[in-house]
């Protein structure tokens, strides 16, 4: 694997409360991750865990707190200049989770294409812009002729795809995907997440795909990063993390996805499903509070990411101390 | 206990109306739990407003009724629905945040619901406002609680408990987990089942996720461009789906267990309700359609168990499941 994108130690804060206030609310804490080329990498866990937050620091929406991250080997921190701050924007564009909130309704489709084209690939005439706006059209599984539609006029599947081409246009190397398919009917997310393999496999483009439907990850990613309350828990090869679930935590999720085909797992049942609040967090282990294994340890120290399996990672005490994590300890099954 | 018998619903705008729901009979049971599935503007909202009689203009009822033990609903004035509602019949929205009060208290809307039926003094009141919300597992202390302060996942459950104030017969259920995570959702939906069948209330709960319901109603619903498709025991639909439709949605989301196959969803998308196509409405995307899928309108037929709007399965040129599997 090719690296193209690296995370040293993420971290994002935010200020909460009033202006005297000195609470912290701890979206992304201490985040180590890569992604390699030509690599779809599944973002995974409930609402609050950071996900999104990670997807903006990665597109320079936010400044990291801490950390750094390191694109095609160069730190990200280090742009300065407006060419640079634009060929970076180009190579990690992002697409957003609403295809009807994310596009301007009196405007044609082609204005976003065409926009990004004119401001990042100044070298292109009138006509070559066209030319290429109907390529990547065509790419997303669009025709030519919607590039005069107004957005009105398209399906949210139509529109989703429309906010793919926008991103390709720009000859990116990392989609950052966020949610992309979650507004969408059931019948037509399957065709999105296709479309997303199959930019990989034939423009060799990476995607950060942000979700919090599992079974989705598992369907089009080729390894999955587990959040809870702005930690990893666990990431690795996509099949092998579900097949194998390590953390309690991916075992509470898995558990809890519905499957018609299998019957109703009881594992977790109690759970309420609560998400932790991450408001000046305390050392410790911020599964715990719903961890059927916790230890004393849990309540003391952080723990942190240990490769359990080939490049599969857990950060549990309890999956690292049994036999150095060879063996699974079931919390939830 | 409740029987709808050929509701159509019209959204009447200026340049003519356009049917949303059209024809939809189903009867529900004392104690039953039925599922209504389909795509977004499929008509299943629509559907659970005309049931509950919470139509508000541009929507008519055009045709049909809605007999609820024993009175047709349709036509009865607001005050004589008041009467019904919360006490006989209760609706639980997809967004507590939007249907809870943000500047009330959890308690104070609980009070509300109970003086509009009646003169319950204070004592009962907080007595049976701290039953209800211990009954969906939330701590009483909460009943001073303002939306904002509590998670998506008490809110969802304050409105049931709000909903079952007066343990309704039917609770009407309009996606209410689809805001929550997924361990919040099964935590909720086994919640829900537990309560309905120890009150026994039956409940009706529309959803877009198939799999969501696959455990927990009795009978499936599937609805697609304001007309019922297919309608049978929950088991029988997921196991043997005889619409297309039923099985391309089936088809359509991933698993997490077993191998990975790919899919391919349904092609196309669901049509506009103004400008159906002719014959079967389904026939623009369906994979197995014939000639005369384009140009006969289906019935709902009778087969085995299960009630299903497809002409090759009455004419029987669709058998065998395997026959109709979009992807096998």
């Amino acid at each position: 694997m090719t690296e193209l994108l690296r995370t040293e130690h993420l971290t994002r804060h935010f200020k909460i409360g009033g202006m005297l206030s000195r609470r912290m609310l701890h979206a992304v804490d201490d985040v180590n991750f890569t992604i390699g080329e030509r690599e779809i990498v599944a973002l995974a866990g409930e609402s609050g865990s950071g996900k999104s937050t990670i997807a903006r620091v990665l597109a320079r929406i936010y400044k990291p707190t801490a950390g750094e991250i390191y694109f095609q080997g160069k730190p990200v921190s280090r742009i300065r200049s407006r060419p640079e701050a634009l060929r970076y924007s180009s190579l990690v564009p992002m697409v957003f989770q609403d295809p009807f909130a994310s596009m301007n309704p009196v405007l044609r489709v082609q204005h976003g294409v065409l926009r990004s084209l004119k401001l990042h690939r100044p070298e292109l005439s009138g006509q070559q812009r066209t030319e290429e706006a109907a390529r990547v059209f065509e790419a997303v599984g669009l025709g030519a002729d919607m590039l005069e539609r107004f957005p009105y006029e398209l399906s949210g599947g139509q529109r989703q795809r429309v906010g793919f081409a926008q991103a390709l246009a720009m000859r990116p190397k990392l989609i950052l995907a966020d949610e992309p398919v979650s507004m969408l009917d059931v019948s037509i997310r399957i065709g999105l997440l296709n479309l997303m393999a199959e930019l990989r496999d034939k423009t060799g483009v990476s995607v950060l795909y942000i979700t919090h439907d599992i079974a989705s990850a598992r369907y089009v990613a080729d390894r999955l990063i587990v959040m809870y309350a702005g930690q990893i828990a666990e990431t690795g090869p996509v099949d092998d993390v579900l097949a194998n679930p390590r953390h309690p935590y991916t075992q509470l999720l898995l558990s809890a996805v519905p499957d018609p085909r299998a019957p109703m797992s009881t594992a977790g049942e109690a759970d309420r499903g609560e998400p932790p609040k991450v408001i000046d967090p305390t050392p410790g282990c911020r599964f715990r509070y719903r961890c059927p294994l916790a230890i004393d340890t849990c309540a003391q120290v952080t723990p942190v990411l240990a490769e359990l399996l080939p490049g599969h990672d857990a950060a549990c005490h309890v999956a690292q101390s049994a036999r150095g994590g060879a063996e699974q300890v079931k919390a939830f099954t | 206990m409740l029987e709808v018998s050929g509701l159509s619903v019209d959204y009447v705008l200026d340049h003519g109306s356009v049917r949303a729901v059209d024809d939809v009979s189903f009867t529900l049971e004392r104690g039953e739990f039925l599922g209504i599935v389909g795509e977004s503007g499929c008509g299943k909202s629509t559907l659970l407003f005309a049931v509950a009689q919470l139509l508000a203009p541009p929507a008519v009822v055009a045709d049909g009724s809605v007999k609820f033990e024993g009175t047709n609903l349709v036509g009865l004035t607001d005050g004589q629905l008041s009467a019904i509602r919360w006490r006989d019949m209760s609706v639980v929205m997809q967004s507590a945040m939007n249907a809870l009060n943000p500047v009330k208290s959890i308690g104070a809307q609980f009070k509300d619901a109970m003086r509009a039926h009646g003169k319950p003094s204070k004592q009962e009141i907080a007595a049976r406002s701290a039953e209800v919300l211990r009954m969906v597992g939330i701590d009483p202390v909460h009943l001073k609680s303002y939306p904002h302060q509590l998670s998506g996942g008490m809110r969802q459950r304050s409105m049931i408990a709000m909903a079952m104030l007066f343990t309704p017969d039917l609770v009407i259920m309009d996606e209410p987990t689809s805001a929550l995570d997924v361990v919040a959702q099964r935590s909720l939906m086994v919640q829900i089942k537990e309560l309905q069948l120890s009150y026994g209330f039956a409940v009706i709960f529309v959803t877009h996720d198939m799999s969501l319901i696959s455990h927990f109603s009795d009978r499936l619903m599937v609805m697609y461009a304001g007309q019922v498709d297919e309608l049978g025991a929950t088991r029988a639909v997921f196991d043997n789906p005889l619409h297309p439709y039923t099985q391309g949605l089936l088809e359509a989301f991933p698993s997490i267990h077993g191998p990975r196959v790919p899919l391919k969803g349904i092609p196309g998308n669901p049509p506009d309700m103004a400008r159906l196509p002719t014959g079967c409405r389904f026939h623009t995307r369906c994979p197995l359609a014939v000639e005369r899928c384009s140009q006969v309108a289906p019935d709902l037929y009778q087969i085995d168990d299960a009630l299903v709007r497809c002409l090759r399965r009455q004419d029987g040129s669709l058998s065998s499941p395997q026959q109709g599997s979009l992807s096998r």
